[in-house]
């Protein structure tokens, strides 16, 4: 009987595996056993953040999860500023909110991409990839960076919006939402694309919960769970969406789910541009700890200079924890402080992290073709479960 | 013999049909531009489709078309490896024997009615039959690699073959009993448009091109994100090189074959093709440049369908279908010597 059993190891040095491995026993064409591998990228971002001050661990955490990189930002910050006893403005909290929704759809078109070419359809890899950028030129504009934006610090935001944004932000969603029914047609609603996913991978709603699962993966499996409506933070409260919640929990179904997530993130970024209140973006105790000088700097460019005491920052002694619903799911942090300017431990929990246990559980039973297309609509990225 | 009675009796030899078929039109040297023009054209298309530029810079002013001359060039003098378990001689001969076969039938596809190397009462039925050889070297490469993904990749172009030659075979048969004759110079000869005399035969024989040539949604035993590149996983240089041109090669023979049986061929042969007795072959090759062409563009449309999908198309939907076209080239044949005897 054992060798009938053909083991394949997938990865790391795989077309479709990404940074990691998965050890795959194989009856046939059937899949008997699937252990995923991880630990290929890690980079030790909670050890490392031992070592470094508290304004100089924001970029630290963004690189792990690219494309969704304002998300650990944002969790970050809302962790460190429960510690420091700072309120952001409301103008801040409002920007927080808009580059953390541009952040989830950049991050769906990235995840949507990814499927795509891994069920061979290289026209919705390179329309997810091209329309990704449109975002990204949006973040640039109100950020000055591409992908690590480290845009969101203690007590507010880093900079203000363009003027001329509002305007650009309007015409790139509503070229979005044309471009969305071209995905529609072209390749979700595609008969060889249903075929590949309807079906394919079902995770039940019972086992979505007793595994732990989070985001997309977690709400197209039928259960109701959104950080952002379960425990709302920043302005979350006052807008309007609806949670993506289906009932298939099918791979097909999670890729829906990403779509339709990228609809309810265009509505809250509509209703941020009309309502954002005008006012400062850095709570009052930093602000007036910045210089004349670029005070006037501040007013006439909208960009801030940070005050010298973020070199600095020593919360009182504590622990604080964040939870924020990132585009691929739930980011947790955990921050202990011991009153220096560092932190005295650091716990960073990504959604893939989460995540990674579905391959050993949702491979079984399915064919080799069906792991890249599993492994797709998991939208799961190995440097976010690494760290 | 003079210099200039010796060009002479080289060059009446080079026109010489089993000559210049084989090796210059519709053979090698056509397949080869053919190959280099087809790849290209499937970057550019698809690159249309997706929103890019595609090959450019290796001649930009004609749009990159010479991209892939360089990439041959790159190919053939990149250091083939060949892995220290594999089955060296016939990991080495496997591609050139894919390659080889899969070009033979060019030289009994007739590309015009009096310009034929080969004539035979069955040449259809050599012509199927030399087409079936190539595959089978995709199981040889699959195996002599010895590498689990190329094993894997061998046996789902194994399961493939099978489920698309039976298809492949029927509807022929039932295309060819409506011309009532098994000899491609008379089908193309008697200027019927096969595609309109059996639809479904069609239907079927150009599923089965674009399934037996790996096309998408069909590009199944080299599945890149599933088992790297099937087959050709070890190859590198210009071995590889043969492994991937080896399927438009096939692709090329079967969109002639098409055009034969189902598009009218060469025909109609009008002015300035008459001059000489191969122009007539422009007309057929024009024809067989839009199936193929059809066959590229589909990459940009479709992913891939899983080895048992493509299976059970070949199985239920496509035996089932070629069935359908026997019966119904036998009813067009009672009807029509019911009506006229």
């Amino acid at each position: 009987m054992s060798e009938r059993i053909l083991e394949l190891y997938i990865g790391p040095q795989h077309p479709g595996s990404g940074h990691m491995r998965f050890h795959i026993k194989v009856d046939g064409d059937i899949i008997v056993e699937a252990q995923p591998n991880i630990g290929y990228v890690h980079r030790a971002v909670e050890k490392i953040a031992e070592t470094k001050k508290y304004i100089q661990i924001i970029p630290l955490v963004e690189r792990p999860s690219l494309a969704d990189t304002a998300n650990p930002n944002l969790c970050y910050i809302l962790a460190l500023e429960k510690l420091l006893g700072v309120e952001p403005p409301e103008r801040a909290s409002y920007l927080r909110v808009l580059l953390a929704e541009m952040n989830r759809i950049h991050s769906h078109f990235y995840g949507i991409g990814i499927l795509g070419i891994m069920l061979g359809s290289s026209t919705a890899f390179m329309w997810g990839f091209a329309d990704r950028e449109i975002l990204i030129d949006l973040c640039q504009l109100l950020t000055g960076a591409r992908i690590t934006y480290s845009y969101i610090i203690p007590g507010g935001v880093r900079r203000d919006m363009p003027k001329s944004f509002v305007e650009r932000a309007l015409k790139a969603l509503r070229y979005i939402e044309k471009r969305l029914k071209d995905y529609d047609n072209l390749f979700i609603e595609n008969p060889v694309t249903k075929a590949r996913l309807e079906g394919v991978g079902v995770l039940k709603k019972k086992d979505a919960i007793r595994l732990g699962v989070v985001g997309p993966n977690l709400r197209a499996s039928g259960v109701r769970y959104d950080v952002r409506k379960n425990t709302p933070y920043c302005v979350y409260d006052k807008l309007d969406f609806d949670m993506v919640v289906l009932k298939e929990g099918d791979s097909y179904a999670r890729l829906r789910a990403r779509v339709l997530e990228i609809k309810e993130s265009i509505k809250i970024i509509r209703q941020i541009l009309k309502e954002i209140p005008e006012g400062p973006i850095l709570a009052e105790n930093y602000y007036k700890m910045i210089p004349p000088k670029w005070k006037d700097y501040y007013s006439s460019t909208g960009i801030l200079k940070f005050p010298a005491i973020f070199a600095r920052l020593k919360p009182s002694p504590g622990e604080a924890v964040a939870r924020v619903e990132g585009g691929r799911g739930e980011f947790f942090f955990y921050v202990i402080s011991d009153g220096t300017d560092k932190p005295y431990r650091l716990r960073m929990v990504s959604p893939s992290y989460r995540n990674v246990i579905l391959f050993s559980h949702l491979l079984k039973g399915h064919r080799i073709a069906d792991i890249p297309a599993i492994y797709g609509s998991l939208d799961y990225f190995p440097p976010g479960a690494d760290r | 013999m003079s210099v200039s009675e010796l060009i002479r009796w080289i060059v009446s030899l080079l026109l010489k049909p089993y000559v210049f078929a084989p090796i210059f039109f519709p053979g090698i040297a056509t397949a080869f531009i053919l190959i280099l023009l087809l790849i290209w054209l499937e970057r550019k298309i698809a690159a249309k489709v997706q929103l890019r530029y595609g090959p450019l810079y290796v001649s930009k002013r004609f749009g990159g078309i010479l991209q892939l001359v360089a990439d041959l060039l790159r190919y053939l003098f990149q250091e083939p490896i060949i892995p220290k378990n594999a089955d060296k001689i016939v990991f080495i001969l496997g591609p050139i024997l894919l390659f080889g076969t899969a070009y033979i039938p060019t030289a009994l596809i007739p590309v015009s009615g009096s310009f034929v190397p080969f004539r035979s009462e069955v040449s259809l039925l050599v012509v199927i039959a030399l087409l079936s050889i190539s595959p089978l070297f995709d199981l040889v490469i699959g195996w002599a690699s010895n590498n689990k993904f190329s094993l894997i990749g061998g046996l789902r172009e194994g399961y493939i073959i099978v489920s698309y030659e039976i298809p492949l075979f029927i509807s022929t048969i039932a295309i060819a009993m409506l011309y009532g004759t098994l000899d491609l110079v008379e089908i193309a000869g008697q200027n019927k448009w096969g595609v309109l005399l059996n639809p479904i035969a069609a239907l079927v024989f150009l599923i089965v091109t674009y399934m037996s040539t790996a096309r998408f949604p069909f590009e199944i035993a080299e599945a890149e994100s599933e088992i790297v590149m099937g087959p050709y996983t070890e190859y590198s240089g210009i071995l590889y090189g043969l492994t991937m041109g080896a399927s438009y090669v096939k692709m090329y023979v079967l969109s002639l074959l098409f055009t034969i049986l189902f598009l009218g061929g060469w025909n109609p042969v009008f002015w300035p093709f008459t001059l000489h007795p191969i122009l007539p072959g422009l007309i057929m090759l024009a024809k067989a440049l839009v199936v193929m062409v059809i066959g590229i563009f589909l990459r940009a449309v479709y992913p891939r369908y899983r080895i048992d999908h493509a299976l059970s198309i070949g199985w239920k939907l496509l035996l089932t279908l070629s069935f359908l076209a026997v019966c119904y080239s036998l009813l067009i044949t009672y009807l029509q010597v019911v009506v006229w005897v």
